[in-house]
């Protein structure tokens, strides 16, 4: 329609809306004045004022309808009409308050069930970036054959960055590292969290910084030369207390000067869902961040730690980029075969980054929504269960309606609307469970080093499809009962309360309702002990050594370079720490390691080549996790070498070098020999080669989901690093030691900063004990729900036969029925609904669980024991349900039942 | 809406329009012009005039005001509007393709 159009009409509706009264008036005196006229007229013409009255009436042809055409040309009688309804459906809840409580309690189990996984969903893989044009921001990936979402290294980049047109800008950045931070030059700095970005990070991502400005392209050109630094939003509050003259001044990280140009915007953290950078820092700068000295990040092109992504261009489609894409990874394998070749790459959306295939986190949310959709589900039904009864009782009043001539859709708009009622209540409440669920997993605190942001929150976009899965849920309980409720007979309906005969095929319609609701809560029970006992089958093996460990180690976390030592101080440093702290009363013994044991900063890789082994013919190198550990690691730890020997003080940087390997990597690759003895190259087939001196038992590495996996030990004297995790093992409570370890590191450096020090019950229970718990209480808690549901659908289900088979009950029993007959008889209906439920909830069961196991957890085939748990729990249940409203029709007086109605 | 069955469909709105045109009028002044105008060859009921005088306000093509009558009564008087006139306009010319279309279909010789 044209504006001009609304210019003339808008108003009319307005006021037709607001100003309803008025209106009503207006039209009354308008129609008042024509009679009046007309009734002058026929006096004129000598008819008595009553004549002339019942004729000016008559002309009209009925003041009452015409009023009502007048009302329908205003084109808002849709929305005074749903006012009137809802208005009328507050009433007629209002009248039965327990059904309606039941109803709406009900829809907001549903809703609040998946309100928590909606908000995980949203944060895991829906939310789009937060920078301005999310859309159309793009991740451009290296691809190899065992990752195809790898990064690219700094000379890589900048390849790409000076080759590609399908972009406005390409940018780049590190993964969130800890960085030490001090204010001031004579503080001890604390761990925060930096990324590197590359010098057009801000601009092109459109991001502009909340004060100050963002990096210049050429403070990204000489390595080392612009100490600048962009706060992030929440650190600037929390550190500067929001102080804009903290543009220029100067702050140290990791022990150098880098000056503050800018702070961040509000709510832009960075790319990734689980990061808050607190400081952003030039890539040229990388030099401050290295934890591996011989590694130069400008010139190897192997060096792949920058994620890059790029902003489209407008006019530029994906497909173009992709192979524009493809092509400079070709060039790269021509000209750089030695770290390039069999390496593609590619261009990926943030949908393809946020679901790849190796993250069991998204799994996880899928999983968990699919599962609260279906207790939705089962609340809708249970729902529509109940309002079908209520319907039914209802038959007379909406007969009565029918026969005064309401029109079918008319009536179906208010039982609707009556629904939508019920669904919108339940889904406020269900809102406030859903918080609830929120709020427990807000409750994680996750022991790493640099805080990690939990994403999930209760926001609009949360809300807003909260209130669409309500109004959904609305139509999907309302519509049948509405359907089904005014279609009758109304000879009958106007004589009868109560008019259906069991069996027929309305009747039917609740009963697979019931049967529904009996498969569905069964699935979903059995879907929560497969969850329950994936993560009891991965957190059974190899945990033996944290159960002993979490007693007795304590864990504190150094990392020299904040003092600004250099390699040999760090080594001298190390070396004296583990010494004097062994020799301290109460310690039985103390090591060195880049990662404890279900630590969260996730492992380095070792790429590497074994000797005299048949290498997949697709495959230039090997790669494992590995630790580069020094100490007594396996005792402090408690993990056995079960054949060879423990590293040496002698397996130092002059001698040859040594490896201890897991289990798992010895049979993996050497399953019918001894893997001791062996060597493996670094690298490459070419690399320096390193002896296996020791097989370590297997344990849990910490992945929550992971099976089993190759694990390398490697001495720090062999690997040196610069941050290491001291780990001492106390004879008593660990934390006694704390006071012990922290006078050693004072005596040895007063500068020196411990960065995180915790007793190793901390790690575990953040990895075996709360993580899993959490989602086993989450996955539990929709299979209970749905199993209450189930049980009360089918309770009412029971209990409303009975009361409307009473009369007939009781005659049964004057006539001489048994209790026992009838039990059976009102029994045997929800026992035959119970049967067929459990046969589809089997069949639903089994496709679930295949589903979960592949997903999430490494297994294969069904487990019955979930079974022989699941099905005989929920029969005795649902027999429970039944046995109630059943055995109150025993208890019915015969003399009682016939005198019903 | 009920329309009166010897109108033919739409041509009541053209009616009103053409009527309101000429001068502002209330609902009762309306109906006494149709029926002289028409020198009683289109009956309108007076009960479909309402509905319909509200359907063209509502479609923004006419806008009512209370004003006082001759003997100082308030009444609501309808006026066209900028929209109205160009409404009129267009329906006018359709009436006189359909009446000239159809005045030339009855007077086709049957030979």
């Amino acid at each position: 329609m044209r504006p001009e159009h609304w210019w003339f009409t808008a108003p009319l509706r307005v006021r037709s809306l607001f100003r309803r009264a008025r209106v009503e008036d207006e039209m009354d005196e308008e129609l008042q004045f024509h009679l009046e006229h007309k009734i002058e007229e026929g006096v004129s013409r000598g008819l008595s004022p009553e004549e002339a009255r019942a004729a000016a009436l008559r002309a009209m042809g009925g003041l009452e309808q015409r009023k009502e055409e007048i009302r329908d040309t205003r084109r808002v009688h849709w929305l005074t009409d749903f006012v009137d309804d809802v208005r009328y459906a507050a009433r007629s809840l209002r009248r039965t308050p327990g059904l309606t409580a039941f109803i709406v309690l009900t829809i907001a189990l549903g809703v609040g069930m998946t309100a928590t996984p909606l908000s995980m969903l949203d944060a895991l893989i829906f939310r789009p970036y937060p920078v301005p044009h999310p859309g159309s921001v793009v991740t451009l990936v290296s691809t190899s054959r065992d990752n195809a979402f790898d990064s690219f290294s700094y000379p890589e980049y900048r390849d790409i960055r000076d080759h590609v047109r399908s972009y406005d800008g390409v940018v780049a950045h590190s993964g969130l590292m800890p960085v030490g931070f001090s204010p001031r030059a004579v503080e001890i700095p604390r761990i925060r969290g930096a990324l590197l970005v590359s010098g057009n990070f801000f601009r092109s991502l459109d991001v502009e910084p909340r004060i100050g400005r963002g990096f210049r392209d050429d403070e990204d050109r000489v390595p080392g030369r612009d100490a600048v630094v962009v706060l992030g939003a929440d650190f600037w509050k929390s550190e500067f207390g929001g102080d804009s003259s903290v543009v220029g001044r100067t702050i140290r990280l990791n022990g150098r000067d880098f000056t503050v140009i800018g702070v961040a915007p509000e709510g832009f953290t960075s790319l990734y869902i689980f990061d808050r950078p607190d400081v952003f820092v030039p890539l040229a700068m990388s030099g401050a961040f290295t934890t591996n000295p011989k590694k130069s990040f400008f010139s190897d092109r192997d060096d792949r730690e920058l994620v890059v992504r790029g902003r489209l261009r407008r006019d530029a489609r994906l497909g173009d980029a992709r192979s524009e894409l493809e092509s400079i990874a070709k060039d790269f394998a021509r000209e750089y075969p030695s770290t390039n070749r069999g390496r593609g790459a590619t261009v990926r959306t943030m949908l393809e980054m946020r679901t790849q295939p190796g993250d069991a986190n998204w799994k996880f949310a899928v999983i968990f929504t699919t599962l609260a959709f279906v207790v939705l589900l089962v609340a809708c039904t249970n729902a529509a269960g109940l309002l079908l009864s209520r319907a039914r009782a209802r038959t007379r009043e909406i007969a009565v309606r029918l026969a005064i001539g309401a029109g079918r859709f008319r009536l179906i708009r208010l039982l609707l609307t009556e629904s939508l009622v019920l669904a919108l209540l339940g889904g406020a409440c269900g809102v406030a469970i859903g918080y609830a669920g929120i709020a427990l997993l807000q409750r994680l605190s996750i022991p790493a080093e640099i805080p990690i942001r939990i994403p999930f929150r209760m926001d609009e976009r949360v809300l807003l499809a909260s209130f669409f899965f309500s109004v959904l849920s609305a139509v999907f309980c309302g519509l049948a009962p509405a359907l089904q409720g005014t279609r009758m007979d109304l000879v009958n309906g106007l004589k009868a309360a109560d008019v259906e005969e069991p069996g027929s095929r309305r009747f039917r319609g609740r009963n697979a309702l019931v049967a529904a609701q009996v498969a569905m809560s069964l699935m979903l029970l059995a879907a929560s002990f497969v969850m329950y006992r994936g993560f009891h089958h991965s957190l059974s093996e190899g945990l033996d050594f944290a159960r002993d460990a979490k007693d007795h180690v304590l864990l504190a976390r150094f990392d020299p370079r904040l003092a600004q030592y250099d390699a040999d101080k760090t080594r001298r440093f190390y070396r004296q720490l583990v010494e004097r702290i062994r020799e301290k009363p109460g310690v039985r013994s103390a090591a060195l390691c880049l990662n404890p044991p279900l630590g969260l900063d996730g492992w380095d890789l070792v790429t590497f080549v074994p000797e005299n082994f048949d290498m997949p013919r697709d495959r230039e190198v090997l790669d494992s996790r590995m630790d580069a550990i020094d100490g007594d690691y396996f005792r402090t730890m408690g993990i056995p070498i079960v054949r060879g020997r423990d590293f040496r003080g002698s397996d130092d940087e002059g001698a040859p070098r040594v490896a201890i390997v897991n289990e798992h990597f010895a049979r993996h690759y050497w399953p019918n020999a001894e893997a001791v003895g062996r060597r493996i190259r670094l690298g490459g087939r070419a690399g320096d080669p390193v002896e296996i001196v020791g097989v370590a038992q297997d344990i849990h590495y910490g992945d929550t989901f992971g099976g089993r996996t190759d694990f390398v030990y490697m001495p720090v004297a062999q690997h040196p690093v610069s941050r290491l995790v001291l780990m001492v093992r106390a004879d008593g409570d660990p934390l006694q030691l704390l006071e012990p370890v922290q006078e050693v590191v004072r005596s040895l450096d007063p500068n020196m900063p411990m960065l995180r020090t915790m007793s190793y019950a901390e790690l575990y229970r953040y990895s075996v004990v709360v993580g899993p718990g959490i989602a086993i209480k989450l996955v539990g808690t929709l299979g209970a729900v749905a199993l209450l549901l189930a049980i009360a659908g089918l309770y009412g289900l029971v209990a409303y036969n009975v009361s409307r088979r009473t009369r007939e009950i009781g005659i049964r029993m004057a006539i001489g029925a048994r209790p026992r007959d009838v039990l059976r008889l009102v029994m045997g209906k929800g026992l035959t609904l119970v049967a067929i439920g459990t046969l589809f909830g089997l069949a639903m069961g089994f496709a679930v669980e295949r589903f979960m196991n592949s997903m999430l957890f490494s297994m294969a085939g069904t487990d019955v024991t979930v079974y022989l748990v699941v099905v005989p729990a929920m029969l005795l249940v649902t027999m429970l349900a039944t046995w109630i409203p059943a055995r109150r029709a025993t208890r019915i007086p015969p003399t009682l039942a016939l005198r019903c109605e | 809406m009920s329309k009166p069955a010897d109108l033919v469909q739409g041509t009541l709105d053209l009616l009103l329009l053409k009527i309101l045109a000429l001068e502002p009028l209330h609902g009762w002044a309306i109906s006494l012009r149709l029926r002289s105008l028409s020198s009683d060859v289109l009956q309108v009921s007076e009960g479909s005039l309402y509905p319909a005088l509200h359907k063209l306000e509502q479609e923004g093509w006419i806008k009512a005001e209370w004003k006082q009558t001759e003997n100082n009564r308030r009444a609501k008087f309808y006026s066209l509007t900028r929209l109205g006139r160009r409404q009129l306009e267009t329906e006018a010319a359709n009436w006189q393709r359909l009446s000239a279309a159809i005045s030339y279909l009855v007077q086709l010789s049957e030979a």
